[in-house]
């Protein structure tokens, strides 16, 4: 904030002397006596009682005095209007002219000039002077400049608001004829946002100025003048990118940015101006693949047209391939024709080697095959192929074509070895091309005189042979003959692309001719130079792509090269979505010129970054809050308290939800299918979790799922282990492997399990899982004769288990946690049965413990916290051993035959005699 | 009701904390039993009191068959006379007690309130009878009699600020809790009518701390409670010392006038917790048991 504080000013600053006044005000707010403070008191009896000695009151507490001293002062500070950065008075006493360069070159400061306009518009309407603008662009629809008329500054304000730089050069010529003829009858103010660039008409345009007022020139400093990016060159794999800025000075680095036609960044390179240079080069390295997707270079952080080119496909690098017929490139190179055609190639295209089918692999646009003498046949139609979808095949002839060719040319050959000059059995001389017809692609290239063909292939003279004919020899034999299959072309060149049979792979002519083959292959080249090419996307004066404006007009192929952006040529990218061309700015505008050759009597100075800023509201809304707290304080020291707000505005946090209420809703595990869902995994297994089997019976699955949460809380109370809410599952559907122990009351009235949910109990067993079976009818054993009994034998029949015994008195269940001898639930007196294996099978855990005690209506409590079925005999006492026995339970099932290790014995011995 | 209920609620937690009477008894007079006042004659009870030489018309039952086998006469083992004492409890309810300096701090009412119920609970707790004077209702003991006492405390509208005389049996005690800012030759009529009945009496003076020590400065407007006056203080601070000295002066007063009718008196402070002044109560009510009777 310091830096914009450059100078300050009072516009009224004979109010200041009211500061003056301060101190007397000070005297006066301390002399007064506050009001009383008022307040209830039962013993006024006894004050009322003391005699008052006279004394001198009770006075303001010395911070109020100050708050209100300070606000006075702001107060007469408001008034004497405080400006930060004033600008200075504007000259004459006619009205302001704004002059305005909107052209390209205003782009890249444009917010200041914005702000420099905002700025001279609002000291004209404190001035109440009047205004005109003149901008020195021609407008977007092809207009000249013309200066407007005279309006009010807050009209003005409207007007500047809708200024914009403009992609095409600023005309002052234009400018200057529509000053002639204005005059105003006081001198006028003129103010020129100028953009520092000199286009040879500025001396004779600020001299029209100076008739008609007092000129100051606003121009950037020599930093901050835009740049010029030029359109790229290629040079041998990688593109080479200049930028030009107006005044050598200090060395700068700006970033190269170059991205693709969806916007994507290909690539950054950094443009490093050396001390007292004006240009600067980079050098963009890319893959073939990626630099054809360039279409836009521009600099980073600066959005002027001046720093954008575009292109299209000139800048196109195409790979070709080339394939060779014969075997003499190791030994002579220089006799082999691949050498002169990589020669040729290789400044404008990328030249892979390779045989047909390697070829034909990569992306290429241009085959070129040397000298081939017959294609096999796979080969033959693979390439026939890729012409009809669009690709070239350029085929040189040669010593193996003379002997003898297939039919992948584009004319019928005449066989026989070929025509030759100049040999002994001949008696013409080499001959010469002809110049090329305009119809054909080499139309426009000069021919040198000194190209001599020795050598040839001839055609088949047929009707169609002049048609197909692309250059000539100049006894009018054709040399080079094409033909359009479906999207491609295929060529024949006939003679070598060696100098064996002729001078022409030595000329430059023979560079010019591979180019334009290659170029035929996008089509791009086939346009006849008067193609009209409407405008696509133009840039506007920030350089972004958008609709073309409504002056533009289309341009043919030959104005292209010549056109200067203008409102009816706007740069950007002209012709059509597959065919576009690019019109760059820096096309035609190359170098900078710098403002400097000025009349005298013009004040110059540069763009701020800082307004004017005025204080005088700030000031006085800051007193008024000021005020308003005086006025708080003030009732408050008074003991008028406002009330505060009751206590009801105290806000209940209903997060207590979160806590497992454990005798509340049970866990639902989230159903899906067969438990592959992630998250159900993880809901049932972060957390150790016993899940009880669904009967269907509500009463039933309410008693399981409370005895399941009673016994839980009894775990997390005396034990280690923490177990979360129980969980519900069916074991037709649900993950069993997640539950280390489950929970199964049997009941008659529960569907039969089906052959695949038993399946799944079967191997959720095998795989170490425990179920509790609870027939509870108070008897279980094999010969017990219950519904529910009889349900349990079902089941368990299908299963393989070891055999089942009543619990042995040294089992491990007896000792898991606590010391139990039986283990009652509800009912108590009838055995528990298990498995006894040997110890080699799930380390000899059983993995099923069976009885009829009614376990969980012994370990189910209610919501607070009380047991709710009753435990038959035994009381409470009993029901104290049910939940032993269900502890000792859960930790056989979490820790299985720990307590069974004999280390232990001598201790639990220890204990049971005591 | 809400307001009775929480402040029975609130009297029998404060009364839970410290021991019955009967626990008390023994850092006080060790004749007094729970619940039993003797009254040093002979009479019906459980604390042993004489043996004396039967009488034909005493009935055979009391015949002490040990002391008779001792000696060659016979002998009736004769019991001290107990009887429940009544305890009158009075709260002052005039405006001059809602009053408190601070948030933090509870009214004057409202301490004055605890401090009666709680004691109301601790007697009966230990057998004692209590009544409220000003209440109207008859005296009893138990948990029923609370809940009266507490509702009837809500109900109570009497503003003068001093106990209105009634009848009251001798041989009870009577506690008088209040702020006792009323002018001290009042105060003074007051207790010597309620002493001329031959009660023992108790007086505990509840006070604000803001009574006591003025922590106002500045230029202050004091606006009486009970319509008796404006006072507008200039500045504050010159004349607290004086203005101690005359609530001093007026605890003092009330303190003489105690004494001169045999009485208790303690002050409290509503900023200090209720239970050491009920601690003192106790003290001082176990205390004058002993001397005046």
């Amino acid at each position: 904030m310091s830096t914009l504080f450059t100078s300050f000013a009072f516009l009224q600053p004979w109010w200041l002397v009211a500061l003056a006044a301060l101190p007397i005000l000070y005297w006066l707010l301390r002399v007064t006596p506050p009001a009383p403070r008022r307040t209830r008191f039962p013993a006024v009896q006894l004050l009322l009682a003391l005699q008052p000695k006279e004394e001198t009151p009770a006075q303001t507490p010395l911070w109020l005095l100050l708050l209100r001293l300070l606000i006075a002062a702001l107060v007469i500070l408001a008034l004497a209007h405080p400006l930060a950065n004033p600008g200075a008075r504007l000259a004459g006493n006619g009205p302001l002219v704004l002059v305005v360069d909107d052209g390209w070159a205003a782009a890249r400061n444009w917010p200041a000039r914005q702000a420099a306009i905002a700025d001279l518009l609002d000291r004209a309407e404190r001035e109440e002077r009047p205004v005109a603008i003149l901008t020195t662009a021609p407008t977007i629809t092809g207009e000249p400049p013309r200066m407007s008329r005279l309006m009010r500054a807050s009209e003005a304000k409207a007007l500047a608001a809708a200024l914009a730089p403009k992609p095409w050069p600023v005309d002052r010529s234009a400018a200057l004829a529509a000053l002639r003829g204005v005059s105003f009858p006081a001198q006028a103010s003129i103010a020129y946002l100028s953009d520092g660039i000199d286009d040879g008409h500025a001396f004779a345009f600020l001299e029209q100025l100076q008739h008609i007022g007092a000129v100051q020139l606003v121009a950037d400093a020599p930093e901050v003048l835009p740049r010029l990016l030029l359109p790229p060159t290629n040079d041998a794999g990688s593109l080479v990118v200049t930028a030009v800025r107006a005044v050598p000075g200090e060395p700068a680095v700006a970033t190269l940015r170059a991205t693709a036609d969806d916007g994507r960044l290909l690539a950054r390179e950094e443009l490093r101006w050396a001390a007292g240079e004006v240009n600067a080069t980079a050098r963009i390295v890319l893959p073939t693949e990626l630099r054809n997707r360039i279409t836009r270079l521009d600099i980073e952080g600066e959005s002027s047209t001046s720093t954008v080119v575009l292109l299209d496909e000139r800048w196109r690098r195409r790979p070709v391939g080339l394939v060779s017929g014969g075997s003499v490139e190791a030994s002579q190179p220089l006799l082999a024709d691949t050498y002169y055609l990589e020669r040729a190639l290789n400044p404008f295209s990328e030249v892979r080697s390779g045989n047909i089918q390697d070829l034909l692999k990569r992306e290429l646009a241009v085959i070129v095959l040397a000298d081939v003498g017959k294609l096999a046949d796979a080969d033959r139609d693979a390439l026939d192929q890729w012409v009809r979808r669009g690709g070239v095949v350029v085929r040189f002839a040669g010593a193996r074509m003379a002997e003898g060719a297939d039919d992948f040319v584009p004319v019928p050959i005449r066989g026989g070895g070929g025509r030759a000059f100049g040999g002994a059995m001949t008696w013409a001389q080499p001959v010469a091309l002809a110049p090329f017809e305009p119809g054909s692609p080499f139309a426009g290239l000069q021919v040198p005189d000194d190209v001599r063909v020795t050598r040839q292939v001839l055609a088949e003279p047929t009707l169609e042979l002049s048609s197909h004919t692309w250059a000539r020899l100049a006894d009018g034999t054709p040399l080079v003959t094409a033909a359009k299959r479906d999207e491609g072309w295929l060529v024949l060149v006939h003679t070598t692309a060696s100098p064996s049979w002729s001078t022409l792979a030595m000329s430059g002519l023979f560079v010019e001719m591979l180019q334009r083959l290659v170029d035929l292959s996008q089509g791009v080249a086939g346009q006849a130079p008067d193609a009209m090419l409407p405008p696509l996307t133009t840039l506007d004066g920030f350089g972004r792509l958008q609709s073309p404006p409504p002056a533009a007009i289309a341009l043919s192929g030959a104005e292209f090269d010549r056109a200067t952006p203008s409102p009816r040529t706007p740069p950007g990218y002209y012709g059509t979505e597959t065919a576009r061309r690019a019109l760059n700015l820096t096309g035609t505008v190359r170098s900078l010129q710098v403002l400097a050759d000025l009349p005298t009597g013009i004040e110059r100075s540069a763009y701020r970054g800082a307004r004017e800023v005025d204080f005088r509201p700030w000031l006085l809304s800051l007193g008024l809050i000021l005020a308003l707290a005086d006025l708080l304080v003030s009732l408050a020291l008074r003991g008028v308290w406002l009330r505060r707000a009751a206590t009801g505005a105290i806000v209940v946090l209903a997060l207590f939800g979160a806590l497992p209420a454990g005798a509340q809703t049970p866990a639902a595990p989230p159903t899906g299918n067969a438990g592959t869902d992630d998250a159900a995994a993880l809901f049932a297994t972060l957390t150790t979790r016993f899940a009880y089997v669904r009967t269907g019976v509500s009463e039933i699955d309410d008693v399981s799922r409370l005895g399941l949460t009673g016994l839980g809380n009894v775990l997390s109370r005396r034990t280690a282990v923490d177990p979360g809410p129980p969980v519900e599952i069916d074991p037709e559907q649900d993950e069993l492997g997640f539950y280390p122990l489950i929970y199964w009351p049997i009941v008659p009235q529960a569907p039969q399990p089906s052959a695949q949910a038993i399946g799944r109990v079967g191997e959720y067993l095998r795989n170490g899982g425990m179920i509790l079976f609870d027939t509870r009818e108070g008897e279980a054993g094999p010969n017990i004769r219950g519904a529910a009994s009889a349900r349990l034998r079902e089941i368990l029949r299908q299963i393989n288990l070891a055999p089942l015994a009543p619990v042995p008195e040294d089992h491990v269940l007896t000792k898991a946690f606590y010391l139990i001898s039986e283990f009652p639930g509800r009912w108590t007196g009838s055995p528990v049965w298990v498995e006894l294996g040997d110890g080699r099978v799930n380390d000899g855990v059983s993995s099923v413990v069976i009885g009829a005690h009614d376990w969980a209506a012994a370990w189910a409590i209610d919501e607070s916290g009380r047991p709710i079925f009753a435990t038959v005999p035994g009381g409470e006492a009993q029901r104290e051993m049910a939940i032993r026995f269900g502890v000792n339970l859960v930790m056989y099932a979490l820790t299985g035959n720990y307590k069974a290790d004999q280390v232990h014995v001598e201790a639990i011995l220890e204990r049971l005699q005591r | 009701m809400k307001d009775a209920v929480a402040a029975q609620q609130q009297a029998e937690e404060l009364a839970s904390r410290l021991p019955p009477l009967l626990v008390a008894a023994e850092r006080v007079a060790a004749t007094v039993a729970q619940g039993v006042h003797g009254r040093r004659r002979v009479g019906q009870g459980e604390a042993f009191w004489q043996f004396r030489q039967y009488e034909p018309g005493d009935s055979l039952q009391r015949v002490d068959w040990r002391q008779t086998g001792k000696r060659d006469r016979v002998f009736i083992r004769e019991t001290e006379w107990e009887a429940a004492q009544t305890v009158w409890i009075w709260r002052d309810s005039s405006a001059s007690m809602r009053y408190r300096s601070s948030r933090t701090l509870p009214e004057k009412q409202e301490r004055a309130d605890l401090l009666a119920l709680g004691l109301m609970a601790l007697l009966m707790r230990g057998g004692e009878r209590v009544g409220m004077i000003g209440s109207g209702l008859p005296p009893g003991s138990g948990r029923a009699a609370l809940s009266r006492f507490a509702q009837a405390m809500q109900n109570i509208k009497d503003e003068t600020g001093l106990p209105s005389a009634m009848p009251l049996p001798r041989h009870a005690d009577v506690v008088l809790v209040g702020d006792f800012l009323s002018p001290l030759s009042d105060v003074d009529r007051t207790v010597r009518a309620i002493a001329g009945h031959g009660v023992k009496g108790h007086i505990v003076q509840v006070l604000d701390p803001a009574e006591e020590d003025l922590p106002f400065s500045g230029r202050v407007r004091f606006e009486g409670l009970e319509a008796d006056g404006v006072a507008v203080i200039p500045r504050v601070e010159s004349v607290r010392t004086d203005y101690r000295s005359l609530v001093a002066a007026h605890v003092s007063g009330l303190r003489d006038i105690a004494r001169a009718v045999g009485w208790s008196f303690m002050t409290h402070r509503t900023d200090r917790p209720a239970q050491a002044a009920l601690l003192a109560l106790f003290v001082a009510m176990s205390q004058t048991r002993g001397v005046s009777r």
